[in-house]
């Protein structure tokens, strides 16, 4: 692939980026993820995560981590302070 | 609120829960971010073989009026952002349902294939023309390529050419990184023949028909005719690939290179053609995003499709009263799921004490769901079974060690 190909469309973030963390000693997902700000977009990684993982396990010669890497978080969809609001301050 | 149940998501599998569960006499809710209830099935529109028209929002119409009818109650054009101990369902509009029970049947994302130009408007995953052509009857371009030769591309392909949409070819990805076995003709033909006797569709048929014609299949798409083979009048190419989506501010054209018999590039030699609309179809996986952040214990299964929550031949996975049935347990077509939910809702009516004899009631489901898959007339991956077997064997080495260690 072209190292300028797009890979996190949310944030922007292309190939290239992704292979310099890979060198850098980013192995995991979520480790991509800080590096790069690839899966923190917008659609919190449902568009490139599985991407990211094929990627990571090619250059790495890994298999695949059972647990999805990105560690998902609560709100796992966007969510506004209103909304937020609305849920009450007793989480 | 509480409820005895919170159903997440309103695909098949969902209402099929919710309807089962509330004939039991439980108090349910199902939640889902679309305005209309039925998940995927919507897009859904193919002739099957034995039973005739496949038409999905008929079907999704009827389960709609059931649940109804059945006092369930329905939220649309709302998404849960969160599920909390023990268990408090978050939704965006600031409510929360409380339950003992969950049923997350989320169903499936795509996979996206980064192709040089993917993000130019114009570019949309297949699914999303499905359900614009189908649903919303909307044509998604004039003239339409498609990247990735499988079941549910060769579906959609016919269901654009009936809508009058000229589809100008099918092509198997470049191969990349992250490509596999996506790209190489001759993987493709393997997967296209170990289809040709489920084939809902007259395309997939002619498809698999095609890869199990004894030239095609042992020359192994060496001599592939460099314009394709026309299946419904649509060309499948094999040995070409489209390495770029060209375009000012929108699609304008796609970039055309020759491939061998293992999907690598001959020549760097390319050609262009005009096009105003390219669909992408990289496969589904799971989407268990809710699943992870209540905390489920995990799998990572290829065959079924990717990341899948751990769960017994119940459907409930390691968190207590959280289970999942559908496409979020691995990829399969719309009636396995909804077997699937029959499962969950009555495992999840007799945990509340609503079925007399429970336990006979699960097994019948139980063999329900093995029925619907050995009829299955689609299949999204190809070692769905094997996937099957690895969950079970997970599952029961996990019940194993905790037994131990308890
Ligand atoms: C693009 C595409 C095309 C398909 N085509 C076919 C086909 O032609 N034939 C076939 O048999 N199968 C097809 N399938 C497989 C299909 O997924 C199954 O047929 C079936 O629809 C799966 O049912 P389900 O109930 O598991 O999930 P779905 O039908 O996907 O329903 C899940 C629902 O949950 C909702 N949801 C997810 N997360 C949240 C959240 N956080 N908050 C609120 N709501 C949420 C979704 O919006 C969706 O409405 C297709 C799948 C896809 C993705
Ligand atoms: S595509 Fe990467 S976060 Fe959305």
């Amino acid at each position: 692939m072209d190292k300028r190909t797009e890979i996190c469309r949310c944030e922007e973030v292309k190939l290239g980026e992704i292979l310099n963390a890979i060198n850098n000693g980013a192995k995991t997902s979520k480790a991509l993820k800080l590096a790069t700000r690839a899966g923190m977009g917008i659609c919190q990684g449902r568009t490139c995560q599985p991407v990211l993982e094929q990627i990571i396990s090619y250059y790495t010669n890994q298999n695949i981590q059972e647990t999805p890497g990105l560690s998902t978080n609560h709100p796992v969809r966007p969510l506004s302070l209103e909304e937020l609001a609305g849920n009450r301050k007793d989480l | 609120m509480t409820y005895d149940l919170v159903v997440i998501g309103a695909g098949p599998a969902g209402m099929s829960a919710a309807i089962k569960a509330a004939k039991a006499g439980a108090h349910v809710a199902i939640i889902d971010e679309n305005p209309v209830s039925g998940g995927k099935l919507l897009g859904q529109l193919y002739h099957e073989p034995d039973s005739g028209w496949w038409v999905g929002r008929n079907i999704a119409r009827e389960m709609i009026a059931k649940a109804s009818s059945l006092g369930v109650a329905i939220f649309r054009k709302m998404e849960i952002w969160g599920i909390f101990p023990k268990w408090n369902i978050m939704l965006n509009n600031g409510e929360r349902l409380t339950t003992e029970h969950v049923l997350i049947a989320t169903g499936a994302a795509e996979k996206a294939i980064p192709v040089e130009g993917w993000t130019k408007p114009g570019v949309m995953a297949i699914g999303a023309a499905q359900t614009l052509t189908n649903f919303h009857r909307v044509k998604p371009g004039k003239k339409v390529v498609i990247i990735g030769v499988d079941p549910l591309s060769l579906s959609v392909a016919q269901e654009l050419k009936m809508a009058g949409v000229e589809v100008a070819g099918i092509y198997p990805p470049p191969a990349t990184e992250v490509s596999s076995d996506k790209s190489n003709p001759k993987q493709i033909i393997q997967g296209l023949s170990a289809m040709a006797h489920l084939a809902p569709n007259a395309l997939l048929k002619a498809a698999g028909k095609a890869a199990n014609h004894p030239t095609i299949k042992n020359i192994a798409a060496k001599c592939y005719p460099s314009f394709g083979v026309k299946v419904w009048g649509i060309p499948l190419h094999l040995r070409k690939t489209i390495t770029a989506i060209e375009g000012e501010k929108q699609v304008e054209q796609v970039r055309i290179t020759a491939i061998d018999g293992n999907g690598n590039q001959k020549n760097g030699r390319t050609k262009t053609m005009g096009v105003d609309c390219v669909c992408i179809s990289g496969g589904l996986y799971p989407l268990s995003e809710l699943a992870e952040a209540a905390g489920c214990d995990f799998v990572y299964i290829e065959e079924l499709g990717g990341h899948v929550p751990l769960h017994s031949p119940e459907l409930e996975t390691t968190k207590d009263g959280i289970y999942v049935a559908g496409n979020i347990t691995g990829i399969e077509g719309a009636k396995v799921a909804m077997a699937q939910g029959e499962l969950a809702g009555t495992a999840i009516s007799s945990r509340l004490g609503l079925l007399q004899k429970g336990s006979d009631a699960i097994s019948e489901a139980q063999v329900k769901v093995q029925d619907a898959r050995a009829n299955a007339v689609i299949t999204f991956q190809q070692h769905i079974e094997s996937g099957r077997e690895k969950l079970a064997q997970c599952w029961h080495t996990n019940v194993q060690t905790s037994s131990g260690k308890g």
